[in-house]
């Protein structure tokens, strides 16, 4: 039983690195110029009617895929692969088919059952499904065999056969994993047909997927820069707050870095704090915050101890959390300009929705009864200053907050 | 002047030295015979790395070298007639023809399939170095036997006399060593100049053998001007050769060495290191290779040695009155420059030859070095050999002999 | 006496020379050594070579030389120890450290580069060895004397010997799978590479690849293909993300290697004229001295 377990997670961790590598080649062919050295190798015959169909519709520059100003069916025109620009559209895991087997070629081995759906779900965490699928058009997701030639004695060697394709989109990242080249690692032996394959591992993955990656809040680099070895990266902030895509930071970026052969554990995000070493040069290592940070020296992130999370309120006396947590700091701080101070006055920002009739009391807690409604809102809220509360006293003689009311309390709905 | 003719050297064959000569080539044979039933890597410490060792840089390519006294004899001897030398063509000759013969036996040896040593005959690539080599080399030799033949027809003409039942083949044998005898001394001429020819070719084109290995050998070695070196060389050490060998034999023999006639070829030598001096230097400083002298590594320090004691000592002891006033002045004088081109060839296609994957270095194996100095001593054996039993060395004529012959 | 050599002198002097020219007509007969247009290639991409080793068993089998099971070629223990191509194994691959990222070491596979000017073509002494039409370079085992020079000539100390057989040794090194391609196969090693690390096609297509695939991805690659200008080009080329040193190739420049030593060579036998003429100096040499050696005997007989 446990070497079932045993062997059900490897193969699970295994497959987790399936696209580690395969980002990185797609990156590389966005910035590809067009052809093989400047020229059109070779006009690539479309199929009658296996034109995508939502074709026309698509918002996409035609010269990304036809190198001729008038394409037709039957001379398309089309830009050899890989072509420049990416066009590939994201689809849910769910969509794409469960496992897909692989029996095309002829060999020693017998069919590969991919489990495609899970293999997808791990895509999700890194280049989605353009880490396999690195080139599609703009209709259906295309099938390896498409651009990748079944056989290896062909005429055109300028993109890699089917073998090939297969190979490289495996065992680059299984290799690391495994450090195996075995072929049984993936291949069923010769005799096991399609269904029994699929069989065997519908079986075996039934009801399994990666499991959903917990985010660190914060990560802590160790770093050889002397002045200021800490580096505090405060890793929720950034997607939350800055609302920066994943792929942005984690475009080349591998299963190991999370499945870490090499301590021969799982590094899972418990270890909030770890502490991470990398081998990468200096502008591999600085430019995901450079992008970014171009402004900044290296004392805003380098420092001797652990950085603080960044307090709104301790700085600025400004409190974020009640109303403001989830705003993206550039929505108030246009352009990104955090050294000019902001009114704190609710009205230099809300001057528009804050008005009698249309702010919404039931917001902060308070339901204003139909005695009160009315009122202009500099009545209760002398010079509009909506910062402090006011007080029933400052009207009514006879009424003391907050045991008397002019309306009903409510409780405030919850925000987290 | 006493009257000098080339005649049998009266004395026994067997000497203690003998003996020992004798023992190690016997222990080389025993090799021989490993090697030819067992393969070349039973009995060397040749692989992949090291295609060539000891018994191509030293049995082959030292032994051309050495041989050279053959045709710088030749040269003085015959093309340039000054008699005077007259006496020392034949021993140079005889050395020449046996240095050869063990310069193709260690070839024999050498290739993996010996029983193919003909190929080359009939299957030509000019490109190739080695086939130039080959050629010059059989052909060469060819010529030295024929140079040799009236040696031979000298010492049975008038003289067969068989007994028994061969008897009656004395009268016919005869008449053909005389007919022989007559047609070569015609013809002898165009030998003569064809060995100096194939000499100097051969010479020079094992310089042009390593070049082709490029990066491979080192650069204080390596240059496209190796051929050249490699012939100056050799007429370098023609000369002292044949002095060496001539005090050698005289000792052996217990003769009166000829040391008048001796140092005056040896007035020759200096001048000629000289010239080799001069371009071995010209072509370090146009390459700047002499940068990899710095490091003072194994082929560093191999080169200075050659140089040093090869070429620049013996070259100022020959420019001086020493070698015409002291034998042994002469004798080590000459020995240094043969010592000098040895380790030439040996630095060249051993310690020049950079294998790029070799592990450990090529140290030739005791097989190796048992057949390599077995050669030699059959070599020495069949020189002592042959000058007993024929007119190879001039002694003074004894009283009313004169040889018609001459 | 002197007037009757002399005549024979010029006889015999003619007699030799037109052998020797005999000889040079003849010498056209030199190893065949093509430089085909069309000639094919090997584009070996190292940063895609998993280190599996299939090529060298196919290469075994290709070969008829012995050959274990496919599976245990997997093994990467064999990795620990720099080997080179042998007398029974014409293609091994090698692993190396990665700078870049521990876990995908480089893997380097090697064979004979099958030089556009083979030094090996151009040492052998029979020659055996021939640059194909198709690129490759062969030999003529039944040719051979086992001298090895071949050996000694090669840049990228490719042909191997067996040291350890008496009889018929031979030299052995990668031949391109001629017998394979002429049949319109593939090499063994290409067909069953399972990465495509090696793709085989003609050598200005594979250059044009390799080219391209530098500049698809700058990072990845080195911005040189070893072997398309080395040694003055060689049929089969390497890309790679590392230096071609730190992986042991050898360093060359663009240089043929049997260049400066064929020129030597065709220098000393132009149409064999350097030899002939330096006969007839000495011959002219030996003539005079021997008229003046003559005079001077007749004049003191006097």
């Amino acid at each position: 039983m446990l070497r079932y377990i045993t062997m059900i997670s490897a193969l699970l961790l295994g497959a987790v690195i399936i696209f580690a590598l395969a980002p990185d080649a797609i990156e590389q062919q966005k910035k590809d110029p067009v052809t093989m050295g400047g020229t059109v190798k070779q006009v690539q015959k479309v199929k009658e009617g296996s034109m995508p169909a939502d074709h026309d519709k698509q918002a996409i520059d035609c010269k990304s895929c036809h190198y001729c100003e008038y394409p037709t069916v039957s001379n398309p025109c089309l830009i050899s692969c890989p072509r420049t620009d990416m066009v590939s559209v994201h689809h849910d895991p769910s969509e794409g088919p469960e496992i897909v087997i692989m029996d095309m070629l002829p060999g020693e081995w017998g069919a590969v059952a991919f489990t495609h759906k899970l293999h997808a779900e791990m895509a999700e965490m890194s280049g989605g499904c353009a880490s396999c699928h690195h080139y599609n058009t703009t209709g259906p997701v295309l099938k390896c065999v498409t651009c990748h030639e079944p056989k290896r004695n062909r005429e055109d060697i300028s993109v890699p056969d089917l073998e090939a394709a297969y190979h490289r989109q495996c065992i680059t990242c299984h290799r690391q994993w495994s450090r195996t080249t075995d072929c049984d690692y993936c291949h069923f032996e010769k005799g096991i047909d399609a269904d029994k394959a699929r069989k065997i591992k519908m079986e075996k993955y039934a009801g399994k997927g990666h499991p959903v990656v917990l985010e660190p809040e914060r990560v802590v680099y160790d770093t050889d820069y002397e002045k200021g070895p800490k580096v505090t990266f405060f890793h929720d902030e950034h997607v939350k707050l800055f609302k920066i895509d994943c792929a942005t930071c984690h475009h080349d970026e591998n299963c190991m870095k999370c499945h870490d052969v090499r301590l021969d554990k799982l590094r899972t995000p418990k270890d909030r704090d770890y502490t991470v070493k990398t081998h990468k040069s200096f502008d591999d290592h600085h430019q995901p915050c450079i992008s970014c940070h171009e402004k900044d020296n290296c004392v805003k992130c380098h420092l001797n101890t652990v950085m603080e999370r960044f307090n709104h309120y301790k700085i600025t006396g400004f409190d974020l959390t009640k109303y403001h947590d989830k705003i993206a700091c550039n929505k108030c701080h246009i352009g990104n300009d955090y050294k000019v101070k902001l009114n704190s006055n609710c009205m230099s920002c809300h001057s528009a929705t804050f008005k009698p009739g249309k702010f919404n009391h039931n917001n902060v807690g308070f339901q204003l009864d139909e005695l009160h409604a009315d009122l202009d809102c500099s009545d209760c809220h002398a010079g509009n200053n909506f910062m402090v509360a006011p007080k029933c006293a400052d009207c009514h003689d006879d009424f003391a907050y907050p045991n008397k009311r002019p309306g009903k309390k409510l409780m405030l709905p919850n925000r987290n | 002047m006493e009257h000098e003719v080339p005649q049998q050297v009266k004395h026994k064959f067997f000497t203690p030295g003998v003996i020992v000569l004798l023992i190690i080539a016997l222990n080389g044979i025993v090799f021989i015979a490993g090697r030819f039933l067992f393969g070349l890597g039973a009995v060397t410490n040749l692989d992949q790395q090291y295609p060539w060792g000891i018994w191509i840089g030293i049995d082959v390519a030292a032994g051309v070298a050495l041989a050279a006294g053959g045709f710088i004899s030749a040269a003085i001897g015959h093309i340039l007639h000054k008699d005077a030398y007259h006496s020392i063509v034949r021993p140079a000759l005889l050395t020449a023809m046996l240095g050869y013969t063990f310069v193709a036996f260690g070839v024999f040896i050498d290739i993996g399939r010996w029983y193919f040593i003909w190929h080359p005959l009939v299957m030509w690539n000019p490109n190739s170095a080695l086939f130039e080599v080959g050629i010059c080399v059989i052909i060469y030799l060819s010529v030295l036997y024929i140079e040799f033949l009236p040696i031979v027809t000298e010492r049975f003409i008038g003289k067969l006399n068989m007994k028994g039942i061969f008897s009656f083949l004395n009268k016919p044998l005869d008449k053909l060593l005389r007919a022989l005898d007559s047609g070569l001394s015609k013809t002898m001429f165009v030998f003569i100049i064809a060995g100096v020819v194939l000499s100097s070719l051969h010479q020079s084109s094992l310089g042009t053998l390593m070049i082709i290995a490029g990066d491979k050998m080192h650069p204080l070695w390596q240059t496209p001007i190796l051929p050249l070196l490699f012939l100056i060389s050799a007429v370098a050490v023609g000369l002292p050769m044949v002095i060496f060998e001539s005090l050698l034999a005289s000792k052996s023999f217990k003769l009166k060495p000829e040391f008048s006639l001796l140092s005056r070829l040896g007035n020759y030598v200096g001048p000629i290191l000289g010239v080799y001096l001069s371009f071995k230097i010209g072509d370090m400083v146009i390459r700047e290779s002499f940068v990899h002298l710095v490091p003072m590594d194994l082929p560093a320090i191999m080169f200075l040695i050659e140089m040093i004691v090869g070429v620049v000592i013996p070259m100022i002891i020959f420019l001086t009155p020493l070698t015409s006033k002291s034998v042994s002045w002469l004798f080590w004088a000459s020995s240094m420059v043969i010592f000098g081109v040895l380790l030439n060839r040996i630095n060249n296609f051993i310690i020049a030859y950079n294998a790029p994957y070799a592990l450990e270095a090529y140290i030739p194996s005791y097989g190796e070095i048992s057949v390599t100095l077995g050669a030699a001593s059959m070599l020495i054996l069949l020189y002592r050999f042959i000058v007993i039993n024929f007119p190879v060395i001039s002694l003074p004529a004894p009283s009313g002999v004169h040889n018609s012959n001459k | 006496m002197i007037d009757k050599n002399r005549r024979n002198f010029f006889k015999t002097s003619a007699l030799f020379g037109t052998v020797a020219l005999g000889a040079s007509a003849t010498a056209k007969a030199a190893p065949e050594n093509i430089l085909s247009d069309d000639r094919k290639g090997v584009l070996v991409d190292v940063t895609h070579c998993i280190g599996c080793r299939s090529c060298e068993w196919a290469c075994q089998t290709a070969h008829d030389l012995p050959a274990d099971k496919i599976h245990d070629y997997h093994d990467r223990e064999v990795f620990k120890e720099f080997r080179r191509p042998n007398n029974d194994s014409y293609t091994v691959v090698n692993e190396f450290e990665n700078p870049n990222n521990e876990l995908l070491p480089i893997n380097v596979k090697y064979q004979c580069m099958h030089c556009d000017r083979p030094a090996c073509v151009s040492a052998c002494i029979v020659g055996a060895f021939t640059k194909k039409e198709d690129g490759s370079v062969v030999w003529n085992t039944d040719m051979c004397i086992g001298c090895r020079y071949c050996m000694v000539a090669c840049p990228f100390q490719i042909p191997t010997f067996d040291y350890h057989k008496a009889i018929q040794p031979d030299i052995h090194k990668c031949d391109f799978c001629y017998k394979r391609t002429q049949e319109g196969k593939l090499p063994a090693c290409v067909e069953i590479c399972p990465v495509e690390a090696l793709v085989y096609g003609p050598r200005t297509e594979i250059i044009r690849v390799a080219k391209h695939r530098i500049k698809r991805a700058p990072n990845k690659y080195l911005d040189h293909i070893y072997g398309e200008d080395e040694v003055g080009g060689t049929s089969w080329v390497y890309l790679s993300g590392v230096d071609f040193q730190t992986l042991k190739f050898p360093k060359h420049g663009t240089k043929t290697a049997p260049g400066v030593s064929e020129s030597i060579q065709h220098g000393l036998f132009a149409y064999f004229v350097p030899p002939i003429a330096l006969y007839a100096w000495l011959g002219g040499i030996m003539w005079v001295s021997k008229r003046k050696n003559a005079k001077q005997a007749n004049e003191e007989k006097i």
